[in-house]
């Protein structure tokens, strides 16, 4: 539904921006330096750049996930020139029919296309004005990441002749049909650049320049993350990987003097709460509850003798005495009697776990809940 | 310069002997396999007089570069197979260097008029087991200056750390696409594991407008998989013995294209890869048709295959030893150059060649003892030994062979052959890729028909055939037969029938006319640009269909509700969505076998019945307090849509209650709504409305008023 809501904003903005404009998702998790990606978008003159990531292995186990869930997601292939840059090809494995296919004019001009398909888009776009405008009467694009990249991506080695046609057929049936318009209608070229291979001293292939004039008028980058933070939390898989590796970061990036556990949280045993757990303000945690690679919310209630590892547990929960939590999420207001072991679940909201229950590996919530998801 | 030259084979020599560890034993002798044999008439008519490996490139015949450069490679035994013209072949190679004692290489000539394709030679190497270990494997057209001991140390590494997965490596050489080196008939495209360098799909491009690469190429662990187009095939391999062996195994391989696509494809099965080294300095082609002639010889004279320039005389033959001067002109002994003619620049002229006066020649390689008249121009001709040209002739791009004679005022344009001693002219013009041979095309289909049973018969009557010249083809004076370039009807039948020099290749030209084409193709556009329909559009459709197909056939209500929730899924629809589209559905049902639908009477008649029916599916999908106001509100959209069907609001509404689908609680609610529009309002002032509306409370109240009792 994102794509639809964002694209739906860019339609409706699209009249009150001037600019080129940067389209993220909010579930964008990253320490990425933004201006990479700005930086490839100018410096090429790009019609759109994008960021990439190496997927990453599912690590964490998924509470209440019945038996090994193999990598069904379908890959996407994306080609990259030599210098690993630019954008050549983009396709998705749902698409294609066994075989790959690739333009002969497309390698022609860049006859090395790297194909890799151990990328993740991570949903951050620099695009175009021209592009907005585009959408703007096409209504007919619904989504981003997979309609309008992959058109885009495409459209760079259409030829020329295309924007001709495209013009004339704007001339004549353009009440009839809107859709038909292409993005070249849309670019808008510099008069000056429109002179410049012609009249220009020859300059050599080494310039950026170069390829602004001569490779097209539609440019897709890509840049590539080799190392850092990025995580699209998306699933509920990397939505407990995302919460692991954070507090890693926290310290580090975003507020450097706001210690981990809260000032008004009230811990008995702090040396039991371990270095690289989170707890939320006016937590209390009662004596000898131990901690450990875990994340909690604010005004949670954590009796005695409570062991929790490895849990993320959202605000307002209240874990009775001496219970036992491993690998688990807990959503808000959850009620944990007392002696409950849980190792793998997923609780709930507003749940409420009789004491002394077992549970290993399960989903526990109401009914009303699961007809949500 | 021949220090450079010494020294830089020494190197070579050394490079491919070297070890990977001193303590290891040194690698036995690298040896090579040269066919000497093309298998396919490319080079017909024109190597009907000579075999192609004897073909003079810039005077020097081809085998002898080859022979070159397995030697300055390191190479110390090479087996060399013929079989067209062996003889030929063999008296050749006598004669020259590479069999005196001194030769460090040792060439070993095999033949046999049994060979009929590279897999017949590799098969043989398998059954004499001739090759110890690693062998080179080229053709005897190859012109080259690589240094393969890289390659070959790779190639042993992957061999020895992989247990012998690796058979075979291939070497390309960097070039562009368009480049003239690279004929379209030899163009390939290939997917490798940019990595390890192993080769995963090589296939020929044959002016293919889409590569197709399978899905399951990119499925194993291969991070990074390189498509290149860049690439030019230099037909020289790193073969281990197992190649031989594989040869013999699969009898159908023929081409070393058939052994490279049946490993690739059965790589799973045998296990076995291929891998590439690729060069990107040094020079590797093939002479695999006339326009690759022209271009490796231009490549000669202009000295891209350094140290194997014609001043350098590799072959030791004296009559070959030539000066070079400035703008890559080399004169043999004994030239003598009229007065007014001018050598532009890249000329090549044997010795003991006499040109007339006021000649122009530029990008041409003269042979040993040619006339030239006056004022003839020369621009990218080859002409052999022996040829005479008269005066005023003009040559263009074309080749004429051995003792072949040109008349006064002929003018040969672009991609025409002469073969030897054939006469043309005078003052006649030749089309462009004409063709002229002494021999009669319809000898060459006798041969063809060698195996054919009526082949004598038709040997008879090619003998009546034969007839005198056809003067209007090669002039008054003229000698030879035109030989049809392509003759549409045969194209087909062999690849040989293809026009001699091949397709021209000329990029700017082809990569227009790709785009323009390709736009044509572009499918996946049009998918897009044409109007989409809402996915809950399409989803209603849906659901009409599976009520329809419930209505006639009478499906049970639990299968439609199945039915309904995959397509839920199918079209990412929520809950609400589903509840609207499905009232609306039922409501609409009607109307579409009504004719006219302003009858609200008919209309009744006609909706409960099928309300009953489907009252299971709604109580599936109306359950929450939101639910019931969803379908409320369908409900009343439909009704403001419909006009004339305001009055049977309340018997809908009356059926719904009855059914159970929606609570009393739930349609007062709805009716006292105050958000409601102007429409709304309208419709809620309807009198039969009222009344159910007025009956509903005071059900209410005697229900609650029993409760209390």
């Amino acid at each position: 539904m994102w794509y639809v809501l964002s694209l739906k904003c860019l339609f409706f903005s699209s009249l009150f921006w001037q600019t080129d404009v940067l389209v993220l998702s909010c579930d964008l998790i990253t320490d990425v330096a933004l201006h990479e990606v700005v930086d490839l978008f100018r410096a090429h003159d790009a019609t759109l750049s994008i960021l990439m990531k190496k997927a990453h292995e599912p690590t964490e186990i998924v509470p209440g996930q019945k038996g090994k869930k193999k990598p069904v997601e379908q890959r996407d292939f994306i080609g990259v020139d030599d210098t690993g840059k630019r954008l050549l090809f983009m396709a998705n494995e749902a698409d294609l029919d066994e075989e790959l296919v690739i333009k002969r004019s497309l390698l022609q001009k860049h006859p090395r296309m790297h194909i890799r398909t151990g990328l993740a888009d991570a949903h951050l776009y620099c695009l175009k004005k021209y592009v907005v405008d585009f959408l703007a009467e096409n209504r007919s694009l619904t989504s981003i990441r997979s309609e309008l990249i992959p058109y885009l991506v495409r459209k760079q080695f259409s030829s020329p002749t295309s924007l001709r046609q495209g013009q004339d057929n704007k001339e004549q049936d353009q009440k009839k049909d809107q859709k038909s318009l292409d993005i070249y209608s849309y670019v808008k070229g510099d008069s000056l650049l429109e002179f410049a291979p012609d009249k220009s001293c020859w300059n050599g292939h080494s310039i950026d320049l170069n390829e602004a004039l001569h490779g097209g008028k539609v440019r897709c980058y890509v840049h590539i993350m080799k190392e850092g933070l990025c995580y699209r939390v998306n699933t509920l898989g990397l939505y407990i990987e995302a919460n692991r590796q954070v507090p890693k970061l926290l310290p580090a990036l975003l507020c450097p003097e706001e210690p981990l556990v809260h000032v008004s949280a009230q811990v008995m045993d702090r040396g039991l709460v371990g270095s690289d757990s989170i707890i939320g303000s006016s937590t209390q945690v009662g004596e000898k509850t131990s901690i450990k690679h875990s994340i909690i919310g604010a005004t949670c209630t954590i009796k005695d003798r409570v062991k929790i590892t490895n849990c993320i547990i959202m605000n307002s929960v209240t874990i009775e005495e001496g219970s036992c939590l491993q690998s688990c999420l807990v959503c808000h207001n959850a009620v944990i009697e007392k002696g409950a072991d849980l190792r793998d679940c997923l609780i709930g909201s507003s749940q409420r776990l009789e004491p002394k229950s077992k549970h290993v590996n399960e989903v526990i919530v109401g009914s009303e809940q699961l007809m949500e998801i | 310069m021949m220090a450079a030259r010494g020294s830089g084979r020494r190197g070579a020599g050394s490079g491919g002997s070297r070890g990977p560890d001193p303590q290891e034993e040194p690698p036995p002798p690298l040896q090579a396999v040269l066919v000497a044999d093309s298998f396919n008439r490319r080079f017909f008519p024109v190597s009907k007089d000579r075999p192609r490996v004897l073909l003079p490139l810039a005077n020097v015949a081809m085998i002898d570069y080859t022979l070159e450069f397995l030697t300055a490679t390191g190479v110390e035994e090479t087996f060399v197979f013929c079989c067209w013209k062996s003889a030929e072949i063999k008296e050749h190679l006598q004669k020259s260097k590479w069999c005196r004692r001194t030769s460090s290489n040792k060439v070993r000539i095999v033949t046999s008029d049994l060979y009929r394709s590279l897999g017949d030679v590799l098969r043989d190497v398998d059954a004499k087991s001739l090759v110890r270990s690693d062998f080179l494997l080229v053709s005897g057209d190859v012109v080259s200056n690589i240094n393969v001991s890289a390659a070959l140390e790779e190639h042993r590494m992957r061999r020895k750390l992989d247990k012998n997965v690796s058979v075979m490596t291939m070497i390309f050489k960097e070039s562009s696409p368009g480049h003239r080196a690279r004929c379209q008939e030899d163009d390939i495209i290939l997917a490798m594991d940019s990595t390890t360098n192993r080769v995963l799909h090589y296939q020929r491009t044959q002016e293919l407008k889409h590569f197709r690469f399978p899905v399951s190429l990119f499925q194993s662990n291969i991070e990074t998989v390189e498509v290149r187009h860049d690439l030019l095939d230099c037909h020289i391999s790193i073969c281990s013995p197992q190649v031989a062996e594989l040869f013999t195994d699969n009898f159908d391989y023929q081409t070393r294209d058939d052994f490279v696509r049946g490993l690739l494809v059965n790589e799973e099965v045998l296990g076995n890869q291929i891998h590439m080294h690729v060069t990107a300095e040094e020079y590797g082609a093939r002479v695999s048709n006339l326009l690759m002639y022209e271009a490796v010889c231009s490549d000669i004279i202009r000295r891209w295959v350094y140290p194997m320039t014609p001043e350098m005389n590799f072959t030791d033959d004296e009559t070959q030893s030539y000066t070079h001067s400035k703008h890559n002109i080399y004169r043999g002994a004994e030239v003598s150059l009229g007065h007014g003619s001018v050598l532009d620049e890249n000329v090549l002229i044997g010795q003991g060649t006499v040109i007339g006066s006021n000649c122009s020649i530029t990008n041409s390689v003269i042979g040993q003892n040619c006339k030239i008249g006056d004022e003839v121009i020369l621009d990218g001709a080859f002409l052999w030994n022996g040829v005479h040209v008269a005066d005023c002739v003009a040559i263009r791009q074309s080749i004429v062979c051995d003792e072949a004679e040109v008349k006064e005022k002929v003018k040969l344009n672009p991609h025409c052959v002469l073969t030897s001693q054939v006469v043309v002219g005078p003052n006649i013009t030749l089309l462009e890729g004409t063709v002229i041979s002494l021999h009669s095309p319809d000898e060459e289909e006798e041969d063809d028909d060698e195996f054919s049973d009526d082949s004598g018969v038709n040997k008879e009557e090619n003998k009546v055939k034969l007839k005198g010249y056809n003067k209007a083809e090669v002039g008054s004076e003229g000698r030879g037969y035109l030989w049809k370039a392509d003759d549409e009807n045969e194209a087909d039948e062999e690849e040989q029938r293809q026009s001699l020099w091949g397709p021209t290749l000329n990029p700017e030209e082809e990569s227009e006319t790709e785009s323009d084409l390709s736009l044509g193709s572009e499918q996946p556009d049009s998918r897009t640009a044409s109007p989409q329909l809402d996915d809950i559009k399409v989803f209603q459709n849906e659901v009409l269909g599976t009520l329809q197909r419930g209505e006639e056939e009478n499906i049970s209500c639990d299968n439609l509700v199945l039915e309904i929730n995959s397509l839920k899924y199918a079209y990412n629809i929520g809950l609400k969505e589903v509840m609207q589209v499905l009232s609306q559905v039922v409501m609409e049902f009607p109307l579409q076998q009504l004719d006219t639908e302003l009858d609200p009477q008919h209309y009744c008649v006609m909706l409960i019945p099928l309300l009953k029916k489907w009252s299971p599916v709604f109580k599936n999908y109306i359950k929450r307090a939101s639910d019931h106001l969803d379908a409320l509100s369908a409900i009343e959209e439909f009704f403001l849509e419909h006009d004339g069907l305001h009055t049977s609001i309340a018997k809908v509404l009356m059926t719904f209650y009855q059914l159970e689908i929606l609570a009393e609680e739930m349609i007062l609610f709805w009716f006292s709504q105050r958000d409601a529009s102007d429409k709304g309002r309208q419709l809620r002032k309807n009198q039969q409305l009222q009344k159910f509306i007025q009956w509903l409370k005071e059900a209410e109240e005697e229900s609650s008023e029993g409760d209390q009792d």
